[in-house]
Parts: structure tokens; C-alpha cells; sequence
């Protein structure tokens, strides 16, 4: 189902938290609502689901209007960051709640609760309490309460971010395999530009209560919109220089933007500097050269070139992926 | 190591002391006065022996034979030493020296003997009858109104009296006026219909109070939850009042409320009514009185209670909840007041405990009344021990009535302690795996 946000605004008390934000979700997509912490991600996710009230603007489901209807009745499922499992009820409970209070029957209900509690492969876990769990399986088990009403739309707000580094990587595809066999439209609100860009169809990349840039993590990556948009995506980060250290210049220009696999001895000759500081990574090295004009830029080599810090080094920059960016920080 | 401990223990005496003084004493002499006969009549300290007629009628009921009683109260005259020499005080040495001589160690069982004994003396016949009745009594060796220290001293004197002595363990205990030990409070308590009365009260009293504060608690806990804040403190602090106001204000609150010229019938008076005593003319009444005076004051301590731990469930959970579609009442029924059953469960403890042996709002409220409707166990102790109006307080069976509520109490408490712990081990939560 299409899920359209237009000109939503949102205050609490004097403080406008979000103003005249738009975005449109296409059906079957996932998209990340992706920012720094306090954007306002979580305020957009929770007027979309009706437990914040939409102070001014259209919320469209599917082409209605729902901005009005309270959250019981728009027929969405969230995942919450801290899963906010019931817990005096075992997991089939927990699964089952959001039918129970529809008064669906009990043999429907456990019918769909065992599908969906095999769908996130918690099967054997239907008779524990939350309390029970570990991260993963309460995570697994708050998607399934999620998806078990069959909701319009799937809503996670930072579903990540209480896993440790393993679980993380294995739910990430979760959730994506999830989406898709359901062909559920989801929004996906995270601070995590990898789970972003890993999981999702389209990236609204959010900074002060507005979307900045609004696209596929690719053109994102490669063509952002503005300087901020260019420094939260890539890990390593992106380095921002004046041309004067790289003996570039161009009208109207005053910052460039290499990312660190733009740099490095593949791209020939001309740069100069000093290693500062080696950062290895397994299979690949992560250098920081300091450049005469006392600028840092990034570089991401494979591993095993035996380069250590104090060296002097004269590698080259691949033009063709240079961001540049005039004073206002839009991108030429 | 050891001198840690005798620190410890050192900062721990005020305390100690205190738990012996104030926790421990009471009981221990609930536990003793309750096995003893003590009342106004016997004092609390020891007492003296003496038959008199009270003790005769009691001894008569108690089936002592008629022909016993009638020599004790009749007792009779002995011409003894000690009489003699109280004749010769009053008379002259020689009558008594005569009396000595001819009737030496007689005895006389009816005074009409005694008194012809005197004036037949030959030489110094007392002819005056007012003066042979002053010294036929100067002989009168009765057991009767007098009173013995010790019991040998009366042991004594009753044989004297020629009493077999079959029953004479019977006519001292008897006469013993202190208090003694005894277990006929205790069958007392189980033989009286009133005490059936006042436990079947008690457990109206506690359930019907309970499942109001519980209730009614619980009631404004929720509805001040969906509250705004400012309002929810109002609301919350109009209904904690009752809880901090002295009871004797608050319960003339709610007599005047109910006075036969208060606020009830007043205005029912507008309705054509005539005035009455609203708490007071009957037992529903009463009852309802009761209940609500000492409800609302549990209420609002349950109220506090289940306002705080609907306050600690976790905001995402409720919103979780509403997000899965349920109502307000479903979101009630299924979240929140599942995860009050702990709380629920310790005001139902507590409060089941303090009702047992608080009595003062219906002390000042109803005072047991009308009739003794509303008369519970703690306050039937009270009254029989300390405030009786026929004036001879019981504090023997009194301190029964008490024992029956220790007992009650520490049974309880062994109970709840049972549960609380076994809750605390149900509820161990696991470590995030
Ligand atoms: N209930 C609230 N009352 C007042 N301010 C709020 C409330 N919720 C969020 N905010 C503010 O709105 C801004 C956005 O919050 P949020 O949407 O939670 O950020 P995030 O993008 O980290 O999820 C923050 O500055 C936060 O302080
Ligand atoms: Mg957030």
C-alpha cells in the first residue's frame, strides 16, 4: 500500500520538532528514515502510526486520509527499539494480543500465531516468557506480533539497535527477507547508515526535522545533495578539503569531498603527505595522511602493504569521483 | 572479626530494645493476662481471702451442699482465750475468770446459747442485754467478712469452722479474692454466641473493606492515569486526605454527615423525610458507614500504591498495546492490571492485617452499634477489657479476644512472608543471552 506524508508538521509544546516534511513510501517498498539522533525519526514514525497526533498535514494510506483515526484503528505494525513485549504473557500470548483484541476465535488465532511465530523461526519458543529470551528472540518475537494482524504497513524504530554486533548482522537480513517475502511496505528509522543502505529500497536521510536527500542508497552514496549528506553516508568517512593542499581549484568551489577509496597509489601520482596513523581492518588497511597544508585525507588500501605511520607517501586521486561542494555546502 | 560484631551489635541495642519494648512485651503479656481471671474486681496485682456473702451465692451455684453453706454463714461462738480476754476488757476480770471457769472451751452454735450462757452466770450474770449482746459478739467466731491474708491463715479458720475438708479447696479458691490462673477464658470464648457475632463481623468487616479499597483504589489509580498531570496530582491529593487526617476528625466529619441534624438527613428532609440518624437506625446503614469510612482510607493508600506501579510500566508498552488495537479498557483489562497482581497481592496482605486489629473508626464511628451489629473482634477486646459499662473490666478475657488476633496475625504473616518470597523467586529474571 502507498503510504503518502505531506506537509506534516509536528510540535510539542513551542518547540516545532518537524516542519512541512513529505515523503512517499510506494508499495512493497522499505525505506530508511535515516539521521542523527534527535532529527526527529521516531516522531515521524510514531505520527505515522497515530501515537502522535499529525499537527498539521495529510497522512494518506493507500489514498485515505488517516491523520484523524487513532492508532487502534490504522492497521500498522511497529516494532519498538526496546520491543516493549508483554511481560506477564508467554511469546504465543504476545504474538496472539494484537488478535485477541479484535476478538478473532481462539483456533483462528493460534493458527496464524504458529505461522507467523514460523516465519521468524520461534516455533519452539511459544511457551516462554519474555523475560526468557535473548535479544534476538524477543526481537523475533515483537516481528511476529507485528506482522500477525497482516498491517498495511511495517514500522521499526531502530530495531537494531539493542543487538550485539553478531545478532545485528544476522537480523538485518532478517527483516529485509521478512519484508520481502511478506511484500510488506516498511519504514525502517535508524541512526546506522550501513543498516540502511543494507536494508533498504530508498534512504529519506533527515538532519534538523527535515529530509535532506530522498533516494537509493547508491545515488545517494554517489551523488549526495549536500555536504552533510555526503559525511553521514560511507564508512570510513568521507574528507573534506579545501583544493588549495590538493593543488585543485575551480569558480565557486570551496570544499572537496574524496572518499577514502578515491585516494591511493591505483590512481597514480600527486598528492603528497605523511602517514599519520594506520588503522588495520583485515583484509583492508585504513590510512590517515597529513598533507603539507596540515589537512588529513582518508585512505582504504588492501591490506599487506606493510606501510607504517611516519612515511612519506605520493599517491593520486580518482577525479572522477570527487564531490565538490560550494559555500553553502550543496554539492556543484 | 569479633569486635565488627559486638559494634554491630552495640548499634543495633537501641533498636533490639525497642522490638522488645513495643513489639515484643505486648504480646508476651497479651499471651500471659489471657490465661488469668484478671479484672477490676481482682486488681492485677495479688489478693487476700474472704467470704462474704457475693462469694456464698456463687459458691451455692457452683453446687456447694446447702448444710456447708449454712455453717459457714452462721458460723457460731467459741469460748476461746482470745474472747475471754476480750470479756475481761469490756467487763471485769472476774466475769471472764467465772465465764472461763464454767464454759471454758465450749462452743456455742446458736447465739441465743451464747447469750443465756452469759447471763446465767452465777456471780457476775450480765444482766443488761444490750451489754450481753456486746459480749456474746466478743465470742462469735464466724469465717464470714473476715479478711486473711495468706492462705494458711483462712486454711485455719476454715477448719475451724468444721468444714470437711473435701470441700475445702473449693471454698478457698473461692474466696480468694486476687486473680488466678485460669484457661475459662479461652472456653469462654467458644461457648459465647456473641463471639461467633463478632468473627462473623470481622470477616464482613475485612472482606467487604478490602474488596472496596482494593477496588476503589484501584478505580482511581487508572482513571487518574489517563488524567492529565496537573489534574491526576489534584484528584490524587483530594483522595489521600482521609489517609492523613486525624481519624477523630474524620469520623466527626462523617457523623455530622449522617447526624439525625448533618447533611443527610437535612437534605433529605427537603424531600419530606423525616430526620433520622442515618448511620445509626439500622445495621445496613451502619454497615455501609463503616465500610465506606474505613475504605476510603485504605483506598487512598492503595490508590498511591497502584498509581506508582502503573507509573513504572513502561510507556512503550502501553502505546505498544494501543498500536495492536487495543481499546482503553482492553489495554486495562490485558496490560495494566495483570501487572498490578503484585501490588495487589501486598495491599491485600497489608491491609487484611491491619483491619484485623484496627477498630478506632468504628470505635468513633458506630462504637459497635446499634446493638452490637457492628461490634468486631479487636473492638469486642477493647470493650471488654478496657471500656465495659457494667464497670468490671475483664481483662483476662479481654486479653483472649487479643490472643485470638496474635495468633491470627502471625499465622498470616508466616503466610505472606511464604508468598512474597515465592513470588521473588518466580519473577528472578534471566540474564540476556
Ligand atoms: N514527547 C516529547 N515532548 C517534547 N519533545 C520531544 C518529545 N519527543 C521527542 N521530542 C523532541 O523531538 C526531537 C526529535 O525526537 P525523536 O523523534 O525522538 O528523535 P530521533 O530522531 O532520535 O528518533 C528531539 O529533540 C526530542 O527532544
Ligand atoms: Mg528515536
Amino acid at each position: 500500500m502507498q503510504l503518502d506524508l505531506i506537509d506534516f508538521t509536528k510540535r510539542f509544546g513551542n518547540t516545532t520538532v518537524i516542519e512541512n516534511m513529505s515523503l512517499s513510501v510506494h508499495s512493497g517498498e522499505m525505506i530508511a528514515l535515516l539521521g542523527p539522533s534527535g532529527c526527529g525519526k521516531s516522531t515521524t514514525l510514531f505520527a505515522i502510526c497515530g501515537i502522535h497526533r499529525i499537527d498539521e498535514g495529510r497522512l494518506l494510506f493507500g489514498g485515505t486520509d488517516v491523520a484523524h483515526l487513532p492508532s487502534q484503528s490504522r492497521n500498522v505494525g511497529v516494532v519498538f527499539q526496546n520491543y516493549a513485549l508483554y511481560p506477564h504473557m508467554t511469546v504465543a500470548e504476545n504474538i496472539a494480543f494484537p488478535l485477541k483484541v479484535q476478538k478473532m476465535n481462539r483456533i483462528d488465532r493460534e493458527k496464524l500465531v504458529r505461522k507467523y511465530a514460523a516465519l521468524v523461526h520461534i516455533e519452539a519458543l511459544l511457551e516462554r516468557r519474555p523475560a526468557q529470551l535473548s535479544g534476538g528472540q524477543q526481537q523475533r518475537v515483537a516481528l511476529a506480533r507485528a506482522l500477525v494482524r497482516q498491517p498495511d504497513f511495517l514500522l521499526l524504530d531502530e530495531p537494531l539497535a539493542n543487538l550485539d554486533a553478531k545478532l545485528r548482522l544476522e537480523m538485518r537480513s532478517e527483516i529485509r527477507r521478512l519484508q520481502q517475502e511478506t511484500g510488506l511496505t516498511a519504514i525502517l528509522v535508524t541512526h546506522d547508515q550501513v543498516e540502511a543502505m543494507s536494508m533498504c529500497d530508498r534512504i529519506a536521510l533527515m538532519n534538523g526535522g527535515r529530509i535532506v536527500q530522498y533516494d537509493t542508497p547508491t545515488a545517494m552514496y554517489a551523488a549526495p545533495e549536500d555536504q552533510f549528506v555526503a559525511g553521514f553516508l560511507g564508512n570510513p568517512p568521507i574528507s573534506f578539503l579545501s583544493g588549495k593542499g590538493l593543488g585543485l581549484a575551480a569558480p565557486g568551489v570551496t570544499q572537496y569531498g574524496i572518499r577514502p577509496e578515491a585516494f591511493g597509489p591505483q590512481f597514480g601520482e600527486g598528492v603528497s603527505g605523511r602517514i599519520t596513523f594506520v588503522e588495520t581492518q583485515g583484509r583492508e588497511d585504513l590510512f590517515d595522511v597529513q598533507l603539507p597544508t596540515g589537512e588529513i585525507l582518508r585512505s582504504i588500501q588492501p591490506a599487506g602493504s606493510g606501510i607504517t605511520p611516519g612515511t612519506t607517501v605520493d599517491w593520486g586521486l580518482a577525479h572522477d569521483q570527487l564531490l565538490r561542494f560550494d559555500q553553502d555546502g550543496t554539492r556543484l | 572479626m569479633r569486635r565488627v560484631n559486638w559494634l554491630g551489635l552495640a548499634f543495633l541495642s537501641p533498636a533490639l530494645v525497642m522490638v522488645a519494648l513495643f513489639f515484643l512485651l505486648p504480646v508476651v503479656l497479651t499471651g500471659f493476662f489471657a490465661f488469668t481471671n484478671m479484672s477490676t474486681a481482682t486488681g492485677v496485682t495479688g489478693g487476700e481471702y474472704l467470704l462474704n456473702t457475693a462469694t456464698l451465692r456463687s459458691l451455692a451455684d457452683d453446687g456447694l451442699p446447702k448444710d456447708m453453706l449454712e455453717k459457714l454463714a452462721s458460723g457460731g461462738y467459741r469460748v476461746d482465750a482470745e474472747g475471754l480476754a476480750a470479756l475481761a476488757a469490756a467487763t471485769t476480770a472476774a466475769t471472764a475468770a467465772e465465764m472461763d471457769r464454767l464454759h471454758g472451751g465450749a462452743e456455742f452454735a446458736e447465739r441465743r446459747d451464747m447469750e443465756r450462757a452469759l447471763k446465767d452466770l452465777r456471780d457476775n450474770a450480765i444482766r443488761k442485754t444490750r451489754e450481753r449482746k456486746a459480749a456474746a459478739d466478743l465470742f462469735k467466731r464466724s469465717i464470714l467478712n473476715e479478711r486473711f491474708a495468706d492462705e494458711a491463715q483462712f486454711a485455719a479458720a476454715l477448719a475451724e469452722t468444721g468444714i470437711a475438708p473435701t470441700h475445702a479447696a473449693e471454698i478457698t479458691a473461692g474466696a480468694y479474692t486476687g486473680w488466678a490462673w485460669t484457661t475459662e477464658n479461652v472456653s469462654l470464648l467458644f461457648a459465647l454466641p456473641s463471639t461467633l457475632r463478632y468473627a462473623a463481623n470481622t470477616a464482613l468487616y475485612v472482606t467487604l473493606t478490602l474488596a472496596f479499597s482494593v477496588g476503589f483504589g484501584l478505580f482511581l489509580a487508572i482513571t487518574t492515569f489517563y488524567l492529565p498531570k496537573g489534574q491526576a496530582t489534584t484528584f490524587r491529593a483530594i483522595w489521600f486526605l482521609p489517609r492523613i487526617l486525624p481519624p477523630v476528625l474524620y469520623v466527626m466529619m462523617w457523623r455530622w454527615f449522617t447526624w439525625d441534624t448533618g447533611f443527610l438527613a437535612t437534605f433529605s428532609g427537603y424531600f419530606g423525610m423525616s430526620p433520622k440518624n442515618w448511620m445509626l437506625d439500622t445495621s445496613y446503614h451502619a454497615w455501609t458507614a463503616v465500610v465506606l469510612i474505613n475504605g476510603f482510607v485504605g483506598s487512598s493508600m492503595g490508590m498511591i500504591i497502584f498509581s506508582s506501579a502503573i507509573r513504572a510500566i513502561p510507556t512503550s508498552m502501553l502505546l505498544a498495546s494501543e498500536v495492536d488495537g487495543a481499546s482503553r479498557w482492553q489495554q486495562v483489562r490485558w496490560i495494566i492490571l495483570p501487572q498490578l497482581s503484585w501490588p495487589i497481592l501486598f495491599i491485600t496482605c497489608y491491609q487484611t492485617l491491619s483491619l484485623l486489629t484496627s477498630f478506632e473508626y468504628i470505635l468513633l464511628a458506630t462504637d459497635g452499634g446499634p446493638g452490637r451489629s457492628t461490634e468486631v473482634w479487636s473492638l469486642a477486646a477493647y470493650h471488654t477489657a478496657l471500656n465495659n459499662y457494667g464497670g468490671n473490666l475483664e481483662y483476662g478475657l479481654g486479653a483472649a479476644f487479643a490472643l485470638v488476633l496474635v495468633v491470627m496475625g502471625l499465622l498470616a504473616s508466616l503466610l505472606y512472608f511464604r508468598l512474597f518470597n515465592f513470588k521473588r523467586l518466580i519473577t528472578t529474571p534471566l540474564i540476556e543471552g
